[in-house]
């Protein structure tokens, strides 16, 4: 059986023209999807009933009593953790915010290790943005800051820009002009037509430089700045000036250095000076296919995107505060529950230590790095495969993935629910 | 009207506590207060040891005096508008958001947030603090908008952000983006700093030190003396058509 127009569940991109092939229970062909796309659909070797640590080795338990196990964690807990999210639906999601609510815990998802920042800057001086496809119809100019769409996002560049038709571009491929900017040449560098070097660290300095540069304030700039030349910026300057429509789009490489929040609100407000002189967006090159969907649904059942702390009963935001890699390096929760993400093979070494001193129930189908942490791990049917359910694209357009498989595993909401009941009943 | 609270050795000693009730006024009607470790409500004397010397009318009149290990203890003097916190040792974060009067001392170190929002008082610590000092809330125009801070130690990162009013004097070395977004007030760091007054729209912010990494979008304009020093005074930021004006012994561009 051919699938069509699948929705594919691994980035931001979140592609829906992807065709998936189906033999009994098992997907044997995926078209259109790249390489990391594919990977995830023909995906194997998942974890086959819930297992629970017993001294050194790993003991089958039912859901039910997973689910049970978890639910007392939660419930005993002082300071529960809800980490994760970006890896599932919006449905789970939503259930993921009622039970911290309930039992008081703090709920954080991936952006605070990846795009946080972008989004505290976003809440200082707002989001000039659109969506993808005004840029693949209108954009002339494309920049990529701190971000590889070749190696992250690699259809990104197909379907929106670089290699997109444009309806408003008469030869897009020849008219649309991309710029890219990092501290290495990358594989995206590469494919640009102009790439900008910078020093690692340098990010603030270049964009203060270039939205002073926009203002015609050029004598006051070193001939230098962080290892760029004046006259580059000069042309980079004027470059975005005389474009018809130019969109930005940053990744980790200026969300995660130095300056963090800083060098997204100077970017940002750089736009905001282009657009006195022609239409210009910005957006974030977000990496989980529904980490967007997961600030949605936190912002508007809670009013924050993410880092919440419900111990007081109200809704906190403090992020270096309330957020997961903060709780756990300062050792400040005492049980964490993990759905849809992988914190112990991206977070630091500090806060691994104390995931391995608390007891941590995961929602995952594969054995994965934080298997190694958990006192027990409930595999689930994969969003996108064999679960459907409300994803948000990078650009914020709410996409239903579907499913193109069934099985007997339980999707990620069900279990949630099942779980939050039990919860309900005790509280 | 002395009121000593020492801290008690906690079961679960890493889960911070909230305890937004020890502000001076507070202790006029007595002790019947409460603090919270994390989801769970304590009353004040399960998580301190509490003496009482003394009466007092006005909160004017009353002195808390913390001890013990009081590092994970926040929010103590938030909305404090009269008297004197003393912090024998270390303080948990957001300690004197939003004060507005009185006075709080802290001998040890200070965590992130210190002294946030404030309209007026003082707070003085006497070891190093960490990041966020006399700063604003997330996505908030106006950070700190009167009051005096000062540090005897170092500063963390983002050091009197969006500062709006008052002075901040640390005597150490600061972080990164020390006095970023300045709109009005006066910075000063006795040390070495990195990009100070970054995107800065007016106010004042003194380096005594050499400013790192110098954010390339200030204009020179020429020596000046001030306290005894030669410093060299810029104006900017340019990048935010800011009118702010930026001294610093030494700087450094990252070119």
């Amino acid at each position: 059986m051919i699938v069509k127009d699948a929705v594919c569940p691994f980035c931001g991109c979140l592609c829906d023209d992807i065709e998936v092939e189906v033999e009994g229970n098992r997907v044997v062909a995926v078209t259109n999807a790249c390489e990391l796309g594919m990977t995830k659909f023909m995906g194997e070797k998942r974890m086959k009933n819930p297992i629970l640590r017993d001294g050194n080795r790993w003991k089958d338990i039912t859901y039910d009593e997973a689910i049970r196990y978890a639910a007392d964690m939660l419930l005993s807990a002082e300071r529960p953790l809800l980490y994760g999210w970006s890896g599932t639906h919006g449905e789970a999601q939503c259930v993921g915010v009622h039970m911290a609510e309930l039992i008081h815990g703090v709920i954080d998802n991936t952006s605070s290790v990846c795009h946080g920042p972008s989004i505290l800057a976003i809440q200082e001086v707002g989001h000039p943005g659109c969506t993808l496809g005004v840029v693949k119809n209108r954009a002339d100019l494309v920049i990529y800051w701190g971000s590889n769409p070749i190696d992250a996002h690699p259809r990104h560049l197909s379907r929106y820009t670089r290699y997109a038709e444009g309806f408003f571009l008469e030869n897009a491929f020849r008219d649309r002009k991309v710029i890219v900017v990092d501290v290495r040449k990358t594989e995206t560098a590469n494919i640009a037509d102009e790439f900008i070097q910078i020093k690692p660290g340098g990010d603030y300095a270049v964009l203060s430089a270039l939205r002073a540069i926009v203002q015609g304030k050029v004598d006051t700039i070193p001939r230098t700045v962080a290892g760029v030349t004046r006259a580059q910026l000069v042309r980079v300057a004027n470059l975005c000036k005389s474009a018809k429509f130019g969109a930005v789009y940053f990744g980790l490489g200026l969300t995660m250095t130095q300056g963090k929040y800083k060098n997204i609100r100077n970017a940002i407000e750089l736009i905001s000076e282009l657009n006195r002189h022609t239409k210009f967006t910005i957006s974030a090159m977000r990496g989980h296919y529904n980490v967007y969907g997961s600030n949605e649904v936190n912002t508007w059942m809670t009013g924050y995107p993410f880092g919440i702390d419900f111990s007081r009963g109200i809704a906190f935001y403090n992020p270096g505060e309330t957020t997961a890699v903060d709780i756990l390096a300062r050792k400040e929760c005492d049980a964490a529950l993990i759905v849809g993400s992988d914190p112990a093979a991206h977070f630091p070494r500090r806060c691994l230590e104390h995931l391995a001193d608390i007891p941590v129930v995961q929602l995952d189908p594969y054995p994965n790095a934080t298997t190694a942490f958990c006192n027990v791990q409930i595999p689930v049917a994969v969003t996108g495969i064999d679960a459907e359910g409300t994803a948000y694209r990078m650009d914020g357009v709410p996409i239903r993935t579907r499913r193109v498989l069934s099985t007997d595993y339980l999707s990620d909401e069900e279990v949630l629910s099942r779980m939050y009941a039990l919860m309900q009943e005790a509280s | 009207m002395k009121v000593t609270l020492a801290m008690k050795p906690m079961t679960k000693g890493f889960i911070p506590i909230e305890a937004e009730s020890i502000v001076p006024k507070n202790f006029l009607s007595g002790t019947d207060l409460s603090v919270w470790r994390g989801n769970r409500e304590l009353r004040l004397d399960e998580a301190f040891s509490v003496s009482v010397e003394g009466s007092a009318d006005r909160a004017e009149d009353v002195e808390v005096v913390l001890s013990g290990d009081t590092c994970r203890l926040k929010r103590v003097g938030e909305y404090m508008d009269a008297g004197r916190i003393t912090v024998l040792g270390g303080i948990g974060m957001h300690c004197g958001n939003f004060m507005s009067g009185g006075t709080i001392e802290v001998h040890g170190n200070a965590d992130g947030w210190l002294g946030r929002e404030m309209a007026g008082g003082t707070i003085v610590c006497r070891g190093d603090v960490a990041d966020y000092c006399a700063s604003g809330y997330r996505g908030g125009r106006k950070g700190m908008k009167g009051g005096t801070v000062e540090v005897f130690g170092r500063a963390g990162d983002f050091l009197a952000e969006s500062l709006a009013g008052g002075t901040v004097v640390v005597h150490g070395d600061a972080g990164d983006m020390a006095g970023a977004e300045i709109h009005s007030g006066t910075l000063v760091v006795h040390g070495n700093c990195s990009r100070p007054a970054a995107n800065m729209k007016g106010g004042s912010c003194y380096v005594y030190g050499t400013a790192r990494g110098m954010i390339p979008t200030f204009r020179k304009v020429g020596t000046v003396q001030h306290e005894g020093r030669t410093l060299i005074q810029f104006t900017g930021d340019l990048a935010n058509r800011g009118k702010g004006n930026l001294f610093v012994k030494d700087y450094e561009y990252l070119d």
